[in-house]
């Protein structure tokens, strides 16, 4: 009979930890096991709750018998009622008779249930969850029983546990590339960006974007939530949007970090997360910068010894209520890189962040003019070990010098006007012209733009397009072109318009098109007439 | 590059003092100011243009517009410009001294004011 007895039990604990269980999906497992661990003690119902990120709260994940438990989405706190103070002693609980007991949860006692017993599941000493079963019938379960139930509970949990690592993986990958911004293609800067994930392959709040903003101007932002796991990372994917959201909208860098602390209170009280956001005139070379606690970029001149970008003492987004970010101006210079990084680049255990930034300069002295190969060489030098145990980004602008012909395009709005004629005078000097014949070369081509945007456009948007090259003869050919429905200039200010375009140029030609108008300005250089 | 306006006021002759891009970006901006530095019991206006780094076909729009309210209500309206540069070649191609009294400096401007 006891032979008997010791067969039946481990049959019964073959089922719980059945190898060919692994091959199924993770909710068919759960329920498959249910199913077996109901059978098999004789239960009424069976259910499988887990442990949200914050390990505070149990989620009932699974059910047999007790369906309403999951389809309610049950949520117990950690210590409260059965199910929690499972997972807060980490011990099997048994309930003789649940009239009597402490019960949280109101569904066990609207099934009639009587007697419980439930055991924690563990990973690596580590409560992930709770597996209960419940009868109608009074009944006291016996060691065997809690034996039973803590294999079945050990199989669940290994199997959630390799599900997770495995969904996290998955995620971080997705994450990764979602990471990737499509970067803007401007003619005036090169951009990079890397994100390496953390050795442990756990989600991070690490981020990187670049835009361009409704004047031209170029956005550039990277940031590091504090924390680590699929949480963090969803609080960074609301920061970069939101980051985003208010630079679109025009406010300048410290008005954006200011609101984006706001938004980081309201969204998770407690967490923190460093920023920078600059926004760079990529025609001017003018570039305007805020920080919320985040490393300063460092600046690689094109001659010369590299230096931090030097900002303002500030806070952490969320960690002060009524935050103010100070802006502070600075000048990229044609050639000039700027470094934007996390602190997951240049921290390693047991050394301080000064010996990190101190390699970093060192790359970047020794480094090349090519922007990727800089990021390549940056990240090969920084991380020689691959990924560390924070995950990293990395990006990477460089003004370029404006060689050979321009090619550019704005929105046809007003806010263009100033941002073309510097990228026009800058290209104008670059290519020979005097200071005076830079002036009035850029002025007669802005009283072009403006004539085009008032006038070749209804009130919706539009783009204008200006090129530029140098004749064989040595004459700077300026072209804007529009790809609206020509209409006469009208009213004494396109009149006196075109009088200024007559006037600083040598010729004014309107070609009309199907497309659109073009307007070209040619003028000679002085300098450049052999 | 925002453009700045500083207004003053010397023995009954108001002075506009403009710096930076007198341009379409800024023009409705500077349009209310430079209307309202203009008092009807002073003599005239100075608009003075010598940190000026830039004045195109609305800033001289604004400048005409000036010219004919200040003229229309008998007052006289002066432009101080530097001899050379950007904005004296824009001022000379349309003809500002049709509308206007030229001058190099603030102090002949305001002397001239005075004077005549």
């Amino acid at each position: 009979m006891k032979s008997r007895v010791a067969a039946d039990r481990l049959r019964d604990l073959q089922s719980v930890t059945d190898a060919a269980l692994a091959y199924l999906p993770l909710e068919q497992l759960l329920n498959e096991l249910l199913t077996r661990v109901v059978g098999i003690l004789d239960a009424d119902t069976a259910a499988i709750l887990l442990l949200e990120d914050d390990d505070k709260t149990l989620v009932a994940r699974a059910a047999h018998g007790l369906e309403e438990e999951v389809e309610r989405g049950v949520r117990i706190p950690v210590g409260k009622g059965f199910a929690g103070r499972v997972a807060a002693t980490r011990q099997p609980v048994r309930i003789e008779s649940v009239k009597t007991a402490d019960i949280y949860n109101p569904i066990l006692r609207e099934k009639g249930l009587e007697s419980l017993l439930g055991v924690p599941l563990l990973v690596e000493g580590n409560v992930i969850g709770v597996l209960h079963v419940g009868t109608v019938e009074h009944r006291l379960f016996n060691a065997d029983d809690v034996d039973l139930l803590q294999s079945a509970a050990d199989r669940a949990a290994l199997a959630i546990a390799s599900r997770v690592a495995e969904r996290e993986r998955g995620l971080a990958d997705a994450l990764q590339s979602s990471l990737m911004p499509r970067l803007p293609d401007l003619p005036a800067v090169a951009l990079t960006g890397r994100y390496l994930p953390a050795a442990s392959a756990q989600l991070g709040g690490d981020w990187y974007d670049a835009f361009q903003l409704p004047d031209g101007r170029l956005g550039m932002a990277i940031g590091d939530v504090v924390g680590r796991g699929f949480h963090a990372a969803a609080i960074m994917g609301q920061l970069r949007s939101g980051l985003r959201a208010y630079a679109l909208d025009g406010m300048p860098p410290g008005a954006v970090l200011e609101r984006l602390s706001r938004l980081l209170r309201q969204l998770e009280p407690g967490r923190t997360a460093t920023v920078l956001y600059l926004v760079l005139d990529p025609h001017g070379g003018t570039l305007v910068a805020s920080s919320a606690g985040h490393p300063p970029p460092l600046l690689a001149h094109e001659d010369g010894d590299p230096d931090f970008l030097e900002l303002p003492g500030s806070a952490p987004l969320g960690a002060t209520r009524h935050a103010t970010y100070e802006e502070r101006e600075h000048y990229l210079d044609p050639g000039a890189a700027l470094l934007m990084y996390t602190d997951g680049l240049v921290e390693r255990p047991g050394e301080s962040l000064d010996a990190g930034l101190e390699r970093m300069k060192v790359v970047v002295r020794e480094g090349d003019g090519n922007l990727e190969l800089l990021g390549d060489g940056l990240v090969n030098a920084l991380l020689p070990e691959g990924p560390g145990e924070d995950d990293a980004a990395l990006l990477l602008a460089r003004a370029l010098p404006l060689s050979g012909s321009l090619m550019a395009q704005f929105p046809a709005d007003l806010e263009s006007i100033p941002l073309m004629r510097r990228l026009l005078g800058r290209w104008l000097s670059e290519a020979g012209a005097t200071p005076a014949e830079a002036d009035d070369v850029s002025l007669a081509a802005s009283e072009a733009c403006a004539n085009a945007i008032e006038h070749a456009y209804g009130p919706g948007p539009g783009i204008l397009e200006i090129s530029a090259s140098v004749s064989a003869v040595g004459e700077a050919v300026v072209a804007i072109r529009d790809f609206g429905s020509w209409r006469a200039p009208r009213g004494e200010n396109r009149g006196r318009g075109l009088l200024l375009m007559q006037g600083l140029t040598d010729s004014v030609e309107v070609i009309q098109g199907d497309e659109g108008t073009t307007v070209q300005l040619s003028r000679r250089l002085k300098e450049m007439v052999a | 590059m925002n453009a700045n306006i500083e207004l003053d006021h010397r023995d009954s002759v108001g002075i506009a003092r403009l710096t930076g891009d007198v341009d379409i970006t800024q023009a409705s901006v500077l349009r209310e100011q430079l209307l309202g530095a203009v008092r009807n019991e002073d003599l005239g206006l100075v608009v003075d243009l010598t940190d000026a780094r830039y004045v195109d076909s609305v800033g001289v729009s604004l400048l005409f517009e000036l010219a004919e309210r200040l003229t229309g209500r008998q007052l006289r309206f002066a432009v101080v410009v530097p001899q050379s540069g950007l904005v004296a070649r824009v001022l000379a191609i349309v003809d500002l001294e049709s509308v206007a009294e030229i001058y190099r400096e603030l102090d002949a401007a305001l002397a001239a004011m005075r004077g005549g």
